[in-house]
């Protein structure tokens, strides 16, 4: 970027070129399907998928749990099975090698999935 | 100016519209880096002197007569968009945070959010669980409330400079604002003030204004 176009950025040109290199090319969030890494790549997608389904029902639990529309049972059930859920998928996560990170894929514009 | 890959440019005009193109065999396109950056360079060539709007990147016509019923079929939504940005650059500012921090800093504010370890063994590991989440919850319903905050004040300062914005949040960990404005161009020098009186205001956050681009991000006409 030439200098006339940077009008004003309050950090260093460092932290400035970093973050954007987050927004555009992150090569480890990009999912990868080649006929050598079809097992690895698919598990990935399919992890990917199944994390964000966990984070949305996580996510509209803790809603409902807030709200104070939960008993302390209902919150007790809830919790044991999205603690179990969370641990499984640690487990899968371990067994294909994958990170957060890796199940976070850039949207590019979008910003990351999750 | 030349176009991509030095080609000469010349204008197709329907009336008082006109097509800027080069020729070029549909074969031996090949849309790489270098041809990217000739294309921009002939829109930042433009863009200065004239009502602009960018095509997409590497649209190809069969002939000038073809363009030209092009500018003819679509010539109400050019017009209403040249209208839109004819006098006016766009400008882009994004907000990073270092988010751990950000967090940290709000939830001082409402301690009672904070999520506290059962060391009295009180409650099930399940509801201990639940706590923890319950607190990350709402610490990141903190954090959306305050870029909402945030984007209401920016807008609340673009509104007096006529501008049209787009608002994109929480785009990454860190990139809590990406937005673009269309302001009229002489309004440069209060966007840039604006924009540094905004910073003073969140010392969390690091403001970064760029600009004037050509109106990439305000064209908004399907071609027919």
């Amino acid at each position: 970027m030439s200098d006339n176009k940077l009008l004003f950025n309050t950090g260093s040109l460092n932290e400035l070129s970093e973050e954007i290199g987050k927004l555009s090319e992150n090569d480890e969030s990009k999912l990868k399907l080649s006929p050598d890494n079809a097992d690895s790549g698919l598990a990935k997608l399919v992890l990917t998928l199944i994390e964000l389904i966990r984070k949305l029902v996580e996510k509209q639990a803790m809603r409902r749990v807030d709200g104070g529309s939960l008993t302390d049972e209902e919150i007790e059930r809830l919790g044991e099975t999205l603690m179990k859920l969370e641990l499984k998928m640690e487990e899968l996560k371990k067994h294909f090698n994958l990170t957060d990170r890796d199940l976070n894929i850039n949207l590019g514009p979008l910003g990351d999935l999750m | 100016m030349k176009g991509i890959s030095g080609s000469s440019l010349y204008e197709v005009s329907n009336g008082a519209i006109s097509a800027v193109v080069s020729d070029i065999k549909k074969s031996e396109f090949v849309p790489d880096k270098s041809v990217a950056i000739d294309y921009a360079g002939v829109i930042d060539s433009l863009y200065l002197h004239s009502a602009l709007l960018p095509m997409r990147f590497g649209s190809i016509m069969e002939s000038s007569e073809a363009i030209v019923e092009m500018l003819e079929r679509n010539s109400d939504e050019i017009r209403k968009n040249l209208d839109k940005v004819a006098g006016r650059y766009e400008f882009g500012l994004k907000i990073f945070c270092d988010s751990a921090k950000l967090k940290a800093t709000l939830a001082a504010t409402i301690p009672e959010i904070a999520y506290h370890p059962d060391e009295g063994n009180k409650n099930s590991v399940y509801r201990d669980w639940v706590n923890r989440k319950l607190a990350e919850h709402r610490l990141e319903e903190l954090l959306l409330a305050h870029v909402e905050t945030v984007i209401k004040e920016i807008t609340s300062y673009l509104d007096r400079l006529n501008s049209i914005n787009k608002f994109k949040k929480m785009l990454t960990e860190t990139t809590v604002v990406d937005a673009v404005f269309l302001i009229e161009k002489e309004k440069k020098g209060e966007l840039i003030d604006s924009i540094k009186e905004l910073q003073t205001h969140y010392p969390g956050l690091s403001f970064v204004l760029t600009g004037p681009w050509p109106s990439y991000s305000f064209v908004d006409v399907t071609i027919k």
